[in-house]
């Protein structure tokens, strides 16, 4: 019995460790494998690409929603070190404007309501200071508009519309 | 000295193997596991209003990365997901099914068909959801059939979904809806009324 308390201590040490590293990096890799295959398929880094109309054939990323237009920015600040400027174009219909962090968290949202939003996104290391300042969790991660397009018209619409959109390094 | 490290290294693997297992069955990353969460449940419809948020438990963080990468936090949208019928079946192509519902707390609200990969079927048919757009009425239903209806009634197309299930989204959620969901949405019922002939 004493004989077999070791090894039974190692693999329960094993399992908790292994437990928690699947844990603590599944996100992350599915982040990091959600942006490379994004990136594989057009959406830009630091700037916005309007995906097709969602559809069984042109879908990207789990549970697409097919009345949505979405528009994509995958960013790096370590290459835009003074941070982005983020616009989204006013939308009549529903539109907001989202950022996701590299373990998937939504760090913010900001509703259109009508009207054109217009913030800086800094990187983990600068503080926010100004109300349209929005302090990144983490260098990488994605920018998301998603605009209420549920029929084809409502599409061309939000293309239109979505050429006035910005995801752009700033100056240092 | 050579069966003592026999010993450890199948220990090792056990617990490695342990470890792994768990965290993703417990992260809902195993196939044919694809609850969004287990926060709230509301006539089947199961969601958790923690999703996208920094707040969200590792486990819920990885499950919402598998199958809802991208959802948004809750004072945005909020999103409920259901595989089985009011009789507790599995929902699936093979059957056809009434959706209904009353007006629901949100600005605008969905209900989409996804398979269990977590995709939209592969068809052509244009009717992949129903949404607030399409009710005038506050009571309001759609057939979930591979084949539309001839009355014209309101349809949800599950050609070549296999076993399939239903996401729920609410966007811009009423305040109430936030703090008291069980009690203030209506989440629609899902009933079964007839399957195909199985070939014996």
């Amino acid at each position: 019995m004493k004989k077999a308390f070791a090894p039974l201590l190692f693999a329960a040490a094993l399992a908790v460790i292994s437990h928690l590293a699947v844990i603590y990096a599944a996100p992350g890799a599915i982040m990091d494998r959600a942006m490379s295959m994004l990136s594989s398929r057009g959406i830009a880094l630091h700037g916005f690409t309007l995906g097709e109309r969602t559809t069984p054939q042109t879908q990207t990323v789990v549970r697409p929603s097919p009345d949505l237009a979405y528009s994509a920015c995958l960013f790096d600040l370590e290459q835009a070190p003074a941070g982005l400027r983020v616009k989204m174009a006013a939308t009549e219909n529903y539109a907001s404007l989202s950022f996701f962090d590299a373990s998937t968290n939504n760090f913010r949202t900001i509703r259109g309501d009508g009207n054109g939003v217009d913030v800086r996104l800094l990187p983990p290391e600068m503080a926010a200071t100004r109300t349209k300042e929005i302090g990144s969790p983490s260098n990488t991660g994605i920018i998301l508009i998603r605009r209420l397009a549920p029929t084809q018209a409502d599409y061309e619409r939000a293309a239109e519309t979505a050429k006035g959109d910005q995801c752009s390094p700033l100056e240092g | 000295m050579i069966n003592r490290i026999a010993t450890f290294g199948i220990a090792g693997i056990l617990g490695v193997g342990v470890g792994v297992y768990s965290a993703l069955a417990m992260s809902g990353l195993l196939p044919g596991d694809r609850r969004i969460g287990d926060g709230i449940e509301i006539n089947g419809w199961v969601g958790d209003l923690r999703q996208g948020s920094v707040d969200a438990s590792p486990y819920l963080r990885a499950r919402i990365a598998r199958h809802g990468l991208l959802a948004m936090a809750k004072s945005e949208a909020i999103y409920f997901i259901r595989a089985r019928d009011d009789a507790g079946e599995h929902l699936t192509e093979d059957c056809d099914y009434k959706i209904s519902g009353s007006a629901l707390p949100a600005g605008w609200w969905s209900v989409t068909l996804y398979n269990s990969e977590n995709f939209l079927p592969d068809n052509m048919d244009e009717a992949l959801s129903f949404n607030s757009n399409l009710s005038s009425e506050d009571a309001w239903s759609a057939i979930i059939s591979p084949t539309q209806p001839d009355d014209g009634a309101n349809w949800i197309s599950s050609r070549n979904a296999g076993k399939f299930d239903l996401t729920l989204r609410l966007y811009m959620p009423a305040a109430d809806a936030l703090a008291h969901p069980q009690e203030t949405i209506a989440a629609p019922t899902v009933e079964r009324l007839e399957c195909k002939e199985q070939a014996s």
